[in-house]
C-alpha cells in the first residue's frame, strides 16, 4: 500500500515559488492498476517522482508499504556512458540480484540486439525506454510507476509490457500517468484525475474519463 | 525487546545495502572514468604518477638543494601526490551530483554514497601512485619511508579532509554554479598555502604560527615526518587535523542531506 497525506510540492523558480501539488491525498492498494489523468503541466510526472522518492517534497507525508519502482520514462535510472549490459550488472549489484540472470533477462526482454553491448547514449529514445523497463522488471518491484512511455514505444513492446505486468497482477500495482485516455483504458482498471494540485479518485474508469474531459 | 532486535536487524540490513551500493558505484566509477581503452584501469595510477614524476624530475634536474639536505625529488613528489589527492577530489566535487543524477532514481543510492565512492576511488588511485613512488625512491636512492604508518595516516587525513570539503561543495553546487566556476581557480591559487611545497621549519617563527592555522599544512608535515623521520623538524597537531576532518564531514553530511531535499532531477 502507498498512502499519501496532504502532499505539497513547491518549486523555486526564477519567477518565484511555483506550487505544483497542493494538499494531495490518496491511497493505492496492492494489485490496483490506476491511471492518473492530467493535462500537460498538471504535475503528473512530479507526482510520480515524489512517490518514487526521486525528489523530496515540501510538506505532507508519503508512506510506502511495498517496494516502489523508479519512474519509468525516457530518462533516468541508468548511466549513459556505459552499455546496457553494464547497466544491467549495475542494477543487479544495487538491488542484490544475481548478475548473470539479470544480464540475460534484460537482454531478452529489451531486445536491443548488439546495441546491448554499446553505450546507452547511442540508443534511440525507444531503446532507452525498453532498457529502463526491462531493468525495472528484473528488479521485480511490487509497484510500477509508469510515465506515458508504454504508449509512446512501439506497440509490440507495449503489449509485452502489458503482459509482463499482468502476469504479476495478483501482487503488482501499477500507477500510470498519461494525458491520453486510450493508454489508461488499455492498462488500468480504475483512474484518477490530477487537477489544481489535487487528485480525485474514481472507482469507475468511464466516470474518471468523463470527469477528465469535463475538466 | 523485539523492537530493538528488529531495529538492530534493519540497521544491519541497511549497512549491507550501503556496502553493496558503494561497491557497485565504485566499480561503475572505475568503468566510466578509465574505460576500457588503451591502458584502461592502469590510468588510475599512471595519471598521478606521471604528474608527480614530472614534478620530481624537474626539481631533480634543476639541482637546487633543500634545507636539511632532503632528497630533492622525494620531497617534491611526496608533497605533490597528497596535493593531487586534495585537488582531484575538490575539483571534481561541483559535478559530483550532476554527473550522477540519473543514479538517484534508485532510492537506495544516496548522494553520500556517490561522493564517497568517487573519493575512495581517488584515494585508492593516489595511494597506489604513492606506494609506487615510495618503492621507487627506496630502491633507487635508498629513501625508504622511515615511519610508513605516518605517511598512510597523513594520506588518510587528507582523504577525509578533502571528502568533507567535497561534500560541502557538491551540496552548494545544487544551488549555484558559482562553485563550478571558482573551484579550479581556488585550488590553483591556494597551492602555495596548502603546505605541499614548503616545510614549517623553513618559515620565520611568526609565519610558522600563521601557517599552522591551515589544516593541510599539518597533513603534509605528517607525511614528511613519515618519509624523512627526524632528519628535519616537523610541526603538526593530529588532534587539530582530526577536529577539522570531523567538523567538515559532519557539516558536509548535513549539507548534502538538505540539498537532496531541494534537488530537482
Amino acid at each position: 500500500m502507498i498512502r499519501i497525506t496532504d502532499l505539497c510540492k513547491v518549486y523555486k523558480t526564477h519567477l518565484g515559488p511555483k506550487t505544483v501539488l497542493n494538499g494531495l491525498s490518496a491511497e493505492f492498494r496492492h494489485g490496483e492498476k490506476v491511471g492518473i489523468l492530467g493535462r500537460n503541466g498538471a504535475g503528473k510526472t512530479t507526482l510520480l517522482r515524489l512517490i518514487s522518492g526521486v525528489e523530496g517534497y515540501t510538506s505532507g507525508r508519503i508512506e510506502r508499504r511495498m517496494s516502489v519502482s523508479w519512474p519509468l520514462g525516457f530518462a533516468g535510472a541508468m548511466h549513459y556512458s556505459i552499455s546496457g549490459a553494464d547497466n544491467a550488472r549495475f542494477i543487479a549489484r544495487i538491488y542484490g540480484k544475481p548478475l548473470d540472470w539479470t544480464v540475460g533477462f534484460v537482454e531478452d526482454f529489451a531486445e536491443l540486439g548488439e546495441y546491448y553491448r554499446l553505450p546507452v547514449r547511442t540508443y534511440s529514445s525507444g531503446m532507452m525506454m525498453r532498457l529502463g523497463f526491462a531493468l525495472s522488471l528484473a528488479v521485480d518491484f511490487d509497484c510500477y510507476l509508469v510515465d506515458e512511455v508504454i504508449a509512446v514505444g512501439d506497440s509490440r513492446f507495449g503489449e509485452r509490457c502489458r503482459v509482463a505486468l499482468a502476469e504479476r497482477h495478483a501482487n503488482s500495482t501499477l500507477l500510470l500517468v498519461s494525458h491520453q485516455v486510450a493508454t489508461v483504458r488499455a492498462f488500468c482498471s480504475s483512474a484518477a484525475v490530477l487537477q489544481d494540485g489535487r487528485l480525485t479518485r474514481y472507482d469507475d474508469l468511464d466516470e474518471a474519463i468523463a470527469a477528465y474531459h469535463a475538466a | 525487546m523485539s523492537g530493538s532486535a528488529a531495529s538492530r536487524g534493519s540497521a544491519l540490513t541497511g549497512l549491507r545495502v550501503q556496502l553493496r551500493v558503494l561497491g557497485a558505484l565504485t566499480l561503475r566509477e572505475l568503468g566510466t572514468r578509465f574505460g576500457r581503452d588503451n591502458l584502461g584501469y592502469l590510468w588510475l595510477f599512471v595519471e598521478p604518477a606521471l604528474l608527480g614524476g614530472a614534478i620530481g624530475a624537474v626539481h631533480h634536474l634543476s639541482g637546487h638543494g633543500l634545507p636539511g639536505g632532503l632528497h630533492v625529488a622525494t620531497f617534491w613528489v611526496m608533497g605533490y601526490i597528497p596535493y593531487y589527492l586534495l585537488r582531484g577530489i575538490i575539483n571534481r566535487a561541483p559535478v559530483a551530483i550532476v554527473s550522477n543524477q540519473s543514479l538517484l532514481y534508485h532510492r537506495n543510492i544516496s548522494i553520500f554514497d556517490i561522493i564517497l565512492a568517487r573519493d575512495l576511488l581517488e584515494g585508492a588511485a593516489v595511494g597506489g601512485a604513492m606506494l609506487a613512488f615510495a618503492l621507487f625512491f627506496g630502491m633507487t636512492a635508498g629513501e625508504w619511508p622511515r615511519e610508513p604508518e605516518k605517511v598512510v595516516i597523513g594520506m588518510l587525513m587528507m582523504l577525509g579532509f578533502s571528502h568533507g570539503v567535497a561534500m560541502l561543495i557538491a551540496a552548494g553546487s545544487v544551488y549555484t554554479e558559482l562553485f563550478d566556476r571558482v573551484v579550479h581557480l581556488f585550488t590553483y591559487i591556494s597551492l602555495p598555502a596548502t603546505g605541499a611545497f614548503f616545510m614549517v621549519f623553513w618559515l620565520p617563527t611568526e609565519l610558522q604560527q600563521a601557517a599552522l592555522w591551515i589544516p593541510t599544512v599539518h597533513m603534509f608535515e605528517i607525511v614528511r615526518n613519515g618519509q624523512f623521520g627526524n632528519q628535519v623538524p616537523t610541526h603538526y597537531d593530529v588532534g587539530y587535523v582530526l577536529g577539522w576532518v570531523a567538523g567538515l564531514n559532519l557539516l558536509g553530511m548535513a549539507a548534502i542531506r538538505r540539498a537532496r531535499q531541494d534537488l530537482v532531477i
